[in-house]
């Protein structure tokens, strides 16, 4: 019997009261790499902000290996939407790999030499180690997802939640990642992704989620990534030309 | 120098620091906005506080007054969380009505003091001195300049405890929730010295000077910088420089002093504006020419890496065929002969080794796109430094 890593009961938000996720019901098993599809405004992003308490739910509740989220943050890396950040910011690629040790440090500690050792290595798994200095608005699209993908290896967690992490990047760096992500899952990590190309999702992913205000479906890739989930997901009647 | 003029100096400076260490973290949250709203609509805190305590300078009208900053803060996102209008309107509807609420009660009870629209708007620092603190009968020095001077203590100790934290959640509010540091808390520990610093300051300075020392210095040191650090430390330069000139400025023109430090701000901001290296207005203007000849530059070479007639390589030809309206021809053949790329021989135009391996090297790159082939030609040229 696997372990549920994440759990989520009942789920509603809403913004302004009008509700963006209705009644969700999700179990995650530890070690899958998931893909959660669905088209733009299905509340994809949503639901990762509120698995990871960004957002108040106006019903249900999330838990993380059984417990709530605020008492296992350290098992959890986020990496949001790229779009949700301001990269003019006056910082460089190696402070924003260091962020994500903050969350280990606490409030008011700062980092020191063993959280920049972490951070450079990161920077080395990802490719990035020689732009180390560089203003993080001086990298290409795909470079600034690998700067977020070191920033998320770096808390060292056990689910990795990423919010369309391939958005924007060249062929080589979607490779990277999907590679590195691979890898995590190799190691017995758990990760979501929020995912839009549908034909690499039998490639990429061995679990899927089906989203669109409620869950349609979710479950092995095998068993459930077809035409039937995809026509109920995106409405149009859908027809895959997609080999499994 | 007599006393007061170091005295006035020094309250100056202190406001200036204690401005520009908000500041800057309003100016990256792109809330300058709000600094206004703030020194505005803390009116009505100092009026009802005044009335409460009767003392101007009493701490508790100090924190009266902050508190009605937080209160225009949660207005402001009040109004806008409706999603009926944007956030700058929000606060365009919050500040005027607390301004004028504070407009109305000094009109309505406080005609007997010192409380009066202009010395709110434009503050009188050349007064300051001369409204000292005794303690048991003994002169300590301008009351103003102990109220900055513990309000400022108070900001770099928070600022010094909380760097990382203000850092991120200004950069990524996301990550910091999901961190466990909570952007609501940091925002509102931000705004609650933001009203502090306005309240303290304001006395001395006016509201209008308030507004220009948070942001103004905050702004030119954007220009200069990509690290946080050195921006907060550019900030606080800008502030204080602007501080003492704008002192002497006054000074020397018998006018009004914060009057004066707002120009100085003014005026620093334009020069770097101007002539700021990689943000500055001059600064974008050449690297536009430079890129438009570079441009021409690869055109060209391509041209030549694609044709092995004579005849399209004659000089003559190069100039009908590729757009040399923009650039001079002159300019990217010399560009190219100083490179090394190219060779003229009886007007012929041939690529050199080395313009080949660039041109095929280049060509790579704008078809893969891939960042490693072009790391080493960045140094030379524009084009590639994205
Ligand atoms: N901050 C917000 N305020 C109001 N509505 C929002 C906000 N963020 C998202 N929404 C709305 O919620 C819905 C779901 O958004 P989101 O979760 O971002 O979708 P997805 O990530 O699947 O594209 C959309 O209709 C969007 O317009
Ligand atoms: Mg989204």
């Amino acid at each position: 019997m696997t372990k549920i890593a994440v759990k989520v009961d009942d789920l509603t938000v809403a913004y302004n009261y009008k509700p963006v996720l209705w009644d969700i019901d999700l179990e995650i098993p530890e070690g899958v790499l998931m893909a959660i599809v669905g088209p733009n405004g299905a509340g994809k992003s949503t639901l990762i902000k509120s698995i990871l308490g960004i957002l108040k739910p106006i019903a249900g509740s999330v838990s993380i290996y059984g417990k709530p989220y605020e008492k296992q943050r350290q098992l959890v890396a986020y990496v949001p939407q790229k779009g949700s950040v301001d990269w003019d910011f006056p910082t460089t690629a190696l402070d924003v790999v260091m962020m994500g040790t903050y969350g280990s440090l606490g409030w008011i500690k700062r980092p020191r030499q063993k959280e920049k050792k972490a951070a450079l290595e990161a920077l080395e798994k990802v490719g990035m180690l020689a732009f180390k200095n560089r203003q993080i608005s001086q990298l290409s699209g795909g470079q600034q997802q690998r700067i977020f993908l070191a920033r998320a290896l770096v808390q060292n967690a056990s689910i990795y939640f990423m919010d369309e992490p391939f958005q924007g990047v060249d062929a080589t760096t979607e490779i990277a990642i999907i590679n590195i992500l691979k890898e995590l899952r190799k190691a017995g990590k758990t990760v979501i992704v929020v995912h839009h190309d549908l034909q690499t999702v039998p490639e990429y992913f061995d679990w899927v989620t089906f989203l669109n205000v409620k869950k349609i479906a979710t479950g092995p890739v095998k068993d459930i990534f077809n035409d039937d989930n995809l026509t109920k997901t995106y409405g149009i009647n859908y027809k895959v030309s997609i080999q499994k | 120098m007599n006393s007061a003029q170091i005295e006035i100096q020094l309250i100056a400076s202190l406001v200036a620091i204690a401005c520009a260490i908000p500041g800057t973290f309003l100016v990256l949250r792109k809330m300058a906005m709000i600094s206004d709203a703030i020194s505005h609509s803390i009116l009505p805190g100092i009026v009802i506080g005044f009335f409460i305590t009767q003392d101007l300078n009493s701490p508790i009208l100090i924190l009266f007054a902050a508190f009605t900053g937080i209160i225009t803060v949660v207005l402001v996102e009040y109004i806008q969380k409706t999603g009926l209008v944007k956030e700058d309107t929000a606060i365009g509807l919050v500040f005027p009505a607390l301004f004028s609420i504070g407009v109305i009660l000094i009109a309505k009870n406080a005609n007997d003091v010192h409380l009066d629209v202009d010395a709110v708007l434009l503050g009188e620092l050349a007064f300051a001195p001369f409204d000292r603190l005794l303690i048991s009968g003994i002169d300590v020095g301008p009351k103003a300049l102990w109220i900055i001077g513990v309000i400022l203590l108070i900001t770099i100790s928070l600022l010094f405890a909380f760097f990382k934290e203000l850092k991120i959640s200004t950069f990524d509010a996301g990550l910091a929730a999901s961190l466990g540091f909570s952007p609501a808390i940091i925002h509102y520990g931000l705004m609650s010295v933001a009203s502090v610093t306005t309240v303290g300051a304001f006395d001395a300075v006016g509201a209008i000077l308030v507004v220009a020392l948070m942001i103004t210095p905050a702004a030119t040191a954007y220009l200069l910088t990509t690290d946080l650090k050195k921006m907060l430390a550019l900030a606080i330069t800008f502030g204080v420089l602007s501080a003492i000139s704008g002192y002497w400025f006054a000074h020397w023109l018998d006018a009004s002093i914060a009057g004066s430090i707002t120009t100085m701000l003014g005026l620093l901001f334009l020069i770097v504006y101007l002539f700021a290296p990689s943000k500055g207005v001059i600064a974008v203007m050449y690297r536009e020419k430079q890129q438009r000849i570079e441009v021409s530059l690869l055109t060209f070479l391509l041209h030549l890496k694609n044709h092995n007639e004579l005849e399209e390589r004659h000089v003559n030809h190069l100039r009908e065929h590729i757009n040399w309206q923009k650039v001079r021809a002159k300019t990217v053949l010399e560009l190219a002969l100083k490179n090394n790329m190219i060779m003229v021989d009886n007007n012929i135009v041939s690529l050199t080794e080395k313009g080949d391996t660039f041109t095929s090297k280049a060509i790579d790159y704008i078809i893969t796109n891939e960042d490693a082939q072009i790391e080493d030609m960045k140094d030379d040229f524009f084009l590639f430094r994205g």
